[in-house]
């Protein structure tokens, strides 16, 4: 049981070759480009949902930080659909992948600090020392300050793949329990088969949230930054 | 049997089953033409499907439910032991 339940989060290659580049390029499909004014309805559905979307998280943004839009609505964008697209049966999740998680988090946490760093080099440096510390506290929250900012990226990444991936094990979990509950009581069974759809419509909201707090908390590295 | 026109520039419905293949040996097997046969396939469903005034859900959802079966031939082979076993 224990190779079959973590061998779905395996990088799927045929014969070697690696589809897993094609599985992250799928959503891409979903997404056509608009060449029109007035476009077919999925089109509209997506301008509509971007444009709501976009709204709301750069509203905070001051116009050197609204030069970073295009990069958050793609990563909602593209967080958000992998994650609902992993929720099919039998399909791969690469955002289960802590490498790829890590190489859409470091690069970006890096980018917004590198940015304050070389625009605002007094400001960025201030944010390690909150306003009114008592004095003698002074160099271990210099220190503390240090380590909760380089922790930034990592809990980034992680938060994204531990919650993608225990989503996914307590489905895989709990519809083998129902399954092999069948045969020994029915009632219990079913119980666990109403659990199972709670979790279903919890992941599907988990998708969409980790999505959006990934792209918040970037928006807000780059709100400290910019 | 000699047709009129050249076999190499008919459609497949065209094709006599005697000439299919001569007709599939003429076919353009070059990477440019691969790329050109998938980007004619796209937008042949594209435009039926989903780039029309009144597309519905089923224009996405074929495709979704195309990814599914992908994924499940390719993932075929470890699904064959976790049929009905006492012990997994």
């Amino acid at each position: 049981m224990n190779e079959n339940l973590f061998a779905s989060f395996a990088a799927p290659s045929m014969m070697g070759l690696p589809i897993v580049v094609l599985i992250v390029m799928f959503p891409s499909v979903l997404f056509p480009t608009p060449s029109r004014l007035i476009n077919n309805r999925l089109i509209s559905i997506q301008q509509w949902l971007i444009q709501l979307t976009s709204k709301q998280m750069l509203a905070i943004h001051n116009q050197k930080g609204r030069t970073w839009a295009l990069m958050l609505m793609s990563l909602i964008l593209f967080i958000g659909s992998t994650n609902l697209l992993g929720l099919l049966p039998h399909s791969f999740t690469p955002t289960t992948q802590l490498s790829m998680n890590l190489g859409m988090a470091i690069p970006l946490w890096a980018g917004t600090v590198i940015t304050g760093f070389r625009y605002k080099t007094k400001v960025s440096l201030a944010h390690f020392l909150p306003q009114g510390t008592p004095l003698p506290l002074i160099p271990m929250l210099v220190v503390i300050e240090t380590i909760s900012l380089l922790i930034q990226p990592m809990a980034l990444a992680v938060r994204l793949t531990a919650n993608i991936t225990a989503g996914h094990l307590l489905i895989h979990l709990i519809g083998g329990a129902t399954l092999a509950l069948i045969n020994i009581s029915v009632t219990t069974a079913f119980i666990t088969f109403i659990i199972l759809i709670l979790l279903t419509i919890l992941e599907f909201a988990v998708a969409l949230i980790q999505a959006y707090v990934f792209t918040l908390l970037v928006s807000l590295y780059l709100h400290d930054n910019t | 049997m000699a047709s009129s026109i050249p076999v190499k520039e008919k459609k497949l419905m065209e094709v006599k089953v005697g000439e299919l293949p001569g007709w599939i040996l003429m076919r353009d097997f070059t990477p440019k033409g691969i790329a050109g046969a998938f980007q004619r396939g796209y937008y042949r469903y594209y435009n039926k499907y989903i780039n029309v005034k009144e597309g519905g859900v089923a224009g996405i959802s074929m495709v979704l439910v195309a990814y599914v079966l992908f994924n499940y031939c390719h993932s075929y082979k470890e699904l064959t032991h976790e049929r009905l076993h006492k012990y997994h």
